[in-house]
């Protein structure tokens, strides 16, 4: 016999007072009023889960983020944020159509282009080198062009940009940082792309690069990917696993309690991040062995709330009352005890994700975690951990990457906490 | 005597004595709270050992071939494997394993020279605990004056910059932080050092009595070797106790919040005791109970903190140990290690259990 | 009857600030309590009275608000001591007594230690030993065995619990004694010894007692005035004997009504009619009229004041009075 919900859905037993009633303003009125009645607590959770929103954004289009690709070497190594790489460039009139070393090809038959360089430096070399790299690119393109300047030498870098600016070569080919030295003296002459297509001053990497030249900024925003990712997931699989045996074992007691209430407490108690140690070097370095270890470790968390709740609300008078109406177990389980575990669960959820991201990180810190080909943050720090005398933003921007994004789990789930607990709010 | 037995009688001695006390002192109750508590340690022991042996059993990979490399040929490996007894059954091997883990004999380092494990533990363990103990008493100190201070002044400024606080840390990475202490104090401002326990020179004329290099160099008078040692402890304590600060002072806050809240708070005001003396002589006192209980709970976060400190700092300790040998594949020596985590955690959280029955006269009678 | 006022409360106006709005949890309430009697405080749950209490003394807690009144305690206005002025009111002047005396005694503090601790907060001069022979004392003038003392408040009964309330509301000889629902955790025997150490105390230490209750039985029992709540307004106050004898509010009319009476015989139990109205949008006019049986037009519009019907005996009812306008 089910009994009607309707019945169910009050507390019978309750005394309906005027202060009873104050409880139950609406859900509008809630969502309107929250930010007056709940404080600071709001503006932390609001913040935070904008903050959240935002890395989900950039974990799910971390290319549209990225100026660069993360495993590609895109620059010097070694470079400190916002200095500029000091490559080969092309310097040309002011008004020359020409950029780079392909706006040189001309079409066979008419005179080959000049380049100045300066002698005894190694751009003729790398000049050389790209030239011809260009020469057979455009030699398949079959367009009747072909790229072979003349390589012309000059004792010293003014004579070198001289000849360009009498016009006697098309460009000259210079280090870009010795070229901003000399810039004044030759106000005809602009600088143009890098030898190697690559423009000189927009190369600044906002926060540099590390030991092989790959961009960190861009690592950091394709990290969000890994480190979100093994977050939510191991979060949900404890979720999906702790939630239901901590309400059977609140729910029904007996043996299948104590079993599992002292396997949880043993596991509970045993220092997380060994735990995941130990079951990563069995399992092997992989992004679902991780998972599976930091779920692992999260499931008597579940549990234990949720049993702890499904406890005390099976004490409650009224699911006697309930169940004195005919109410069956599954019922009872359903409208009383599962959406009072719910605010908790939620916490713990968001404490959960900023917890299992921090040990994702701790584990590939150590080198126990992902295969090393993956951009991940806990990766670069140890990377970084080696030139900590030469390179300090190899760890300090992957290291704050990590921080503010746990900060804006944590937040969240602090702030609600002060919103959903009872007992904490000032009555 | 190995510096691990001088450890262990410094601390077993007095704890046990104070054992027999409350055994014989207090009520019936207290007596068989404490037998069971006892009884129920083993279990947890036993069982969290039992994961490990077969965790690590379970493992893909043999460690002797990869400990012999390519110049071994099948027969020498199965024949130190027979040495070994990694050939025997399942069942035997276990049997075998829980004998020595009795004992605590730990064995030979499977591919670290076979040195004995007990005595790479002895210079580890110390070296763990001196970090440890003084990082805790950091943290605790933090910890409960700030909760308690932030629960008085609740919905002020103090109370969200506390909040603020225990979040925020809480959310630092712990080998970040280390990192970032490192680089300004030890590469930037050159101040203090950024690896190791001691001077390496100054390492030679200490004496390892209990390998706890603070405490040898005290009792040897050698104050170089003990301005060295406080040096090199500066960061890695502060980076460990800041850390774990975080969790006392949100634990304290809330505990505190709550229990200022109980009736008997109110019935106390009503008779005109002062809201200080509510505040951190009842509530707080009150507070603390529950907070003794996670206290002991939070040993497993010290010790996941240890192991990142210590590799951080470079620290010999058993956290950097246990991250070595499983990166060499040393099953016997983290199969130890684990198992002698395991025990202490179960030791800690059964004194603390005790502890909290002497303080809560509710449990004892 | 000592006609010596200890307590006046006058115009006291408590207000909520609730999410849906101010409420008043005692509007515009007026009382004075005699030296040396046990007035007896009734009504539902929800009234006001335990805001009352609270608010006598300043204990009550944010969001609620003295927002206008006086209390004159002694000479005294209450209401112009400052934060850290009133504490040395409380305790040894004004004692409190709690409904709860398990939750409202400190677990892990021993009874001896309760008391003690009172004593040196107001009295810090105090020895030790002169501080626990007089705890002795009290204790055994109220029935507790010396021995008890160095216990536990969970290793105690109920009833001996609420001594121990008892004994620290006196601790320090206080004027005034507030019980708030001092009996409704106990049992009807321990009730009833209950009452009895206070009709005693009364007599012997000349104390004034306000009981708080919405048991009619226990005030019956031993109030000497009588004083009606209802929806945070002061309905009916006078004589015990009187009141019981000639309830004059119809409220109370159906209060005692609503008693069961063992010689009942058949009939059914009177059952007032509606339920108390909601504070946060009070009736218009008489915060009764909805459930009155004898409600006139007036009553809907203007909220009647506390005045004397006959001799001691004052209700808040338009039956009673004349309004400016005659007639109506």
């Amino acid at each position: 016999m089910t009994v009607n919900k309707e019945k169910l859905s009050k507390n019978p037993l309750e005394v309906v007072t005027w202060e009873v009633e104050l409880e139950r303003v609406g859900i509008v009125r809630r969502i309107l009023y929250a930010r007056r009645w709940y404080g600071a607590d709001w503006w932390f959770v609001s913040i935070s889960a904008l903050a959240v929103a935002l890395f989900i954004v950039v974990a799910l289009f971390p290319k549209f983020f990225a100026p660069y690709d993360p495993e590609t070497l895109v620059g010097p190594r070694f470079m400190a944020p916002g200095a500029h790489p000091d490559l080969p460039v092309l310097v040309v009139l002011k008004n020359s159509p020409v950029n780079n070393l392909k706006d040189l090809a001309v079409s066979e038959g008419t005179s080959r282009p000049g380049i100045s360089v300066v002698q005894g430096v190694p751009t003729a070399g790398a000049l050389n080198e790209q030239a011809q790299k260009i020469d057979n690119q455009i030699k398949n393109e079959s367009r009747g062009l072909r790229l072979r300047p003349v390589i012309v030498r000059y004792p010293t870098l003014e004579e070198a940009l001289q000849a360009v600016a009498n016009g006697n070569n098309q460009a000259a080919v210079v280090q870009s940082t010795e070229w901003e030295e000399v810039s004044d003296q030759f106000p005809t002459l602009r600088e143009g792309q890098s030898i190697t297509g690559v423009n000189s001053t927009s190369g600044g990497f906002i926060f540099g690069t590390n030991d092989i030249g790959q961009d960190v900024l861009s690592r950091l925003l394709w990290g969000t990917r890994v480190a979100l990712l093994i977050g939510f997931s191991a979060s949900i699989v404890a979720l999906v696993l702790g939630v239901p045996l901590g309400l059977f074992a609140g729910f029904i007691g007996g043996t299948f309690d104590r079993l599992f209430s002292l396997l949880m407490d043993s596991l509970y108690a045993f220092p997380g991040l060994i735990l995941a140690i130990a079951i990563t070097a069995v399992l092997g370095p992989s992004i679902l062995n991780i998972i599976v270890a930091i779920a692992v470790l999260y499931i008597p968390t579940y549990y234990r709330i949720v049993r702890g709740q499904t406890l005390s609300v099976k004490e409650e008078v009224y699911i006697e009352a309930a169940k004195s109406i005919g109410a069956r177990n599954m019922e009872i389980l359903r409208l009383y005890i599962f959406p009072n575990v719910i605010p908790s669960v939620a916490i713990i959820f968001s404490v959960n994700v900023a917890d299992a991201i921090l040990t994702g990180a701790g584990l590939s810190f150590l080198g126990l975690g992902l295969p090393p080909t993956i951009a991940d943050w806990g990766i670069d720090l140890a990377r970084g951990q080696r030139f900590i005398q030469t390179a300090w933003w190899m760890i300090t921007f992957p290291g704050l990457a990590i921080m503010v994004v746990v900060l804006a789990f944590s937040m969240m789930g602090e702030g609600l906490m002060e919103i959903f607990n009872p007992k904490l709010r000032e009555r | 005597m190995s510096p691990i037995t001088i450890i262990a009688l410094i601390i077993g001695i007095p704890s046990l004595l104070l054992l027999a006390y409350v055994f014989a002192v207090g009520s019936t109750g207290l007596r068989r709270y404490i037998l069971t508590r006892v009884g129920l340690t083993l279990p947890m022991v036993f069982i969290l050992s039992t994961m490990v042996f077969f965790v690590l059993r379970v493992l893909p990979g043999d460690p002797v071939r990869s400990a012999l490399g390519p110049k071994g040929s099948p027969e020498m490996i199965k024949q130190i494997r027979d040495q070994l007894g990694l050939n025997d059954p399942l069942i035997v091997q276990y049997g075998r394993f829980l004998g020595e883990m009795v004992t605590l004999h730990f064995g030979n380092s499977l591919t670290g020279g076979h040195r004995p494990i007990i005595n790479e533990m002895s210079e580890r363990f110390p070296a763990t605990l001196e970090l440890v103990l003084p990082a805790s008493v950091l943290a605790l100190m933090i910890g409960i004056w700030g909760g308690a201070l932030a629960a008085s002044q609740r919905k002020r400024a103090i109370d969200y910059s506390m909040r603020i606080y225990s979040v925020v840390i809480y959310s630092l990475p712990i080998f970040w932080f280390g990192l970032m202490l490192q680089l300004l104090f030890g590469v930037r401002f050159k101040l203090l050092p950024i690896a190791g326990r001691i001077d390496p020179v100054i390492g030679t004329t200490i004496q390892h009595i209990t390998n706890l290099y603070a405490v040898d160099a005290l009792i040897t008078g050698n104050w170089l070797a003990l301005i060295s040692v406080i040096r090199h402890l500066v960061l890695p304590t502060i980076t460990l106790g800041l850390i774990l600060s975080g969790v006392f002072v949100r634990m304290t806050r809330i505990n505190v919040i709550e229990t200022l809240q109980s009736d008997y708070i109110s019935a106390a005001r009503a008779r005109g005791i002062r809201e200080h003396v509510l505040v951190y002589g009842h509530a707080l006192k009150n507070a603390m109970i529950p907070v003794i209980t996670l206290i002991g709970l939070q040993v497993a976060i010290l010790l996941a903190g240890a192991v990142l400190t210590e590799t951080v700092f470079s620290w010999p300790g058993m956290g950097s140990y246990l991250v070595e040998r499983i990166s060499a594949r040393d099953y016997t020596a983290v199969q130890s290690v684990i198992t002698v985590f395991a025990i202490l955690v179960a030791l800690i959280s059964l004194a603390v259990d005790i502890i909290y029955s002497l303080v809560d006269p509710r449990v004892r009678y | 009857m000592p006609n010596d006022i200890l307590y006046s409360i006058r115009n006291l106006t408590v207000e909520y600030q609730t999410r849906a709005g101010p409420v008043r949890a005692v509007d515009n309430v007026s009382l004075n309590i005699r030296r040396g009697e046990i007035l007896g405080l009734v009504g539902e749950s929800g009234c006001g009275k335990s805001t009352l209490g609270k608010a006598m003394m300043r204990l009550h807690t944010t969001p609620a608000k003295i927002t206008s009144g006086e209390l004159w305690f002694d000479g005294r206005d209450l209401m112009s001591l400052s934060d850290r002025e009133m504490p040395n009111v409380r305790g040894a002047e004004i004692g409190m007594v709690f409904q709860d005396p398990m939750t409202s005694l400190n677990p892990v503090q021993r009874i001896l230690d309760h008391l003690t601790e009172t004593i040196h907060t107001h009295e810090p001069e105090t020895s030790d030993a002169t501080a626990r022979v007089r705890v002795e004392e009290l204790a055994e003038r109220l029935g507790i065995q010396r021995e008890r003392l160095n216990e536990y408040p969970h290793q105690m009964s109920g009833g001996m619990r609420q001594r121990v309330m008892i004994s620290l509301a006196l601790a320090l000889h206080a004027k005034l004694v507030i019980a708030d629902e001092p009996t409704t955790s106990l049992d009807v025997i321990v009730e009833a010894k209950f009452l009895d150490l206070l009709k005693e105390l009364q007599k012997e230490f000349g104390l004034t007692i306000l009981l708080i209750t919405h048991n009619i039985g226990v005030v019956a029992e031993v109030s000497d005035r009588v004083a009606v709540m209802y929806a945070a307004r002061m309905v009916e106050v006078g004589d015990a004997s009187d009141i019981f004898a000639e309830p004059k509010h119809p409220y109370t009319q159906g209060l005692l009504k609503s008693v069961p009476n063992i010689l009942l015989d058949g009939t059914e139990l009177y059952k007032m009619e509606g339920s108390p109205p909601n504070l946060l949008h009070p009736p218009t006019g008489c915060r009764f009229h909805p459930r009155c049986p004898y409600v006139k037009d007036i009553c809907k519009n203007e909220d009647p004041n506390l005045k004397p019907v006959v001799m001691d005996q004052l209700a808040a009812c338009w039956l009673y009075q004349e309004t400016a306008v005659n007639g109506r």
